[in-house]
């Protein structure tokens, strides 16, 4: 939408400015797109989130990614998490199948440390957002 | 009594297209992407500098548009609403 410049006077006399309507009170303006979008409210939770974003490094207790090998840390999941799956673990609940409670706190850290850019960043942050 | 101040994320926080006077908003921090119509898009853009009162943004909008409504007070108090509920803006104090 191009916007002309506010309330400046030409030498030919006084410009008009864009005319910017409010809407009616009961309008809408807003609509929120869902990342993995489908038609249903539970599409977010099928979004995906690989542990960890690039295959080959390990993740450490407290969710850093570590080289492949280091002591105390865990090896990659073979499969990406689904949201629902994080969900329900970063709750505190059960771990997702084939995961033992120790190493799904571990992802669990690593999850919370994502940062936008990293591969499942926009899943991970669309749990947290309440609808 | 105090009015209540509304606030949005720095534009560098957000990335922005334009669609046939939709705009199309990323915002970072949370991950999620918004399809704006107006006037949405000029009250991010009216929050952009400070903080604002319902009435200030009304007034600042103002500077660069010629504003048509019926009741301004009501449509800009329903679009921070919408806003609101879309994480885009929040209310803090002064």
């Amino acid at each position: 939408m191009s916007e002309t410049t506010s309330g400046e006077e030409s030498k030919a006399g006084p410009s008009r400015r864009v005319v910017l309507a409010l809407g009616a009170a009961a309008a809408s303006t807003v609509i929120t797109v869902r990342p993995a979008l489908a038609q249903t409210a539970g599409s977010v939770l099928n979004c995906e989130i690989p542990v960890p974003e690039k295959s080959g490094s390990f993740i450490a207790a407290d969710g850093s990614v570590v080289p492949a090998g280091t002591p105390g840390a865990y090896p990659p999941l073979a499969r990406p998490l689904k949201g629902e799956e994080v969900k329900t673990m970063l709750a505190g609940g059960q771990a997702p199948a084939g995961v033992n409670a120790e190493a799904a706190q571990a992802y669990a850290n690593y999850i919370r440390r994502l940062q936008a850019g990293m591969s499942g960043f926009t899943c991970y942050a669309s749990l947290q957002m309440p609808r | 009594m105090a009015a209540t101040l509304y606030a949005a994320d720095p534009p560098d926080l957000v990335r922005t297209v334009e669609l046939e006077g939709l705009t199309l908003l990323y915002h970072c921090r949370s991950g999620l992407t918004h399809i704006l119509a107006p006037p949405a898009p000029q009250i991010l853009a009216a929050l952009a500098g400070a903080p604002a009162s319902a009435e200030e943004i009304a007034r600042r909008i103002g500077e660069s548009f010629e504003v048509e409504s019926e009741d301004p007070a009501a449509a800009i108090a329903a679009r921070l609403a919408e806003l609101e509920a879309a994480g885009l803006v929040w209310r803090t104090r002064a």
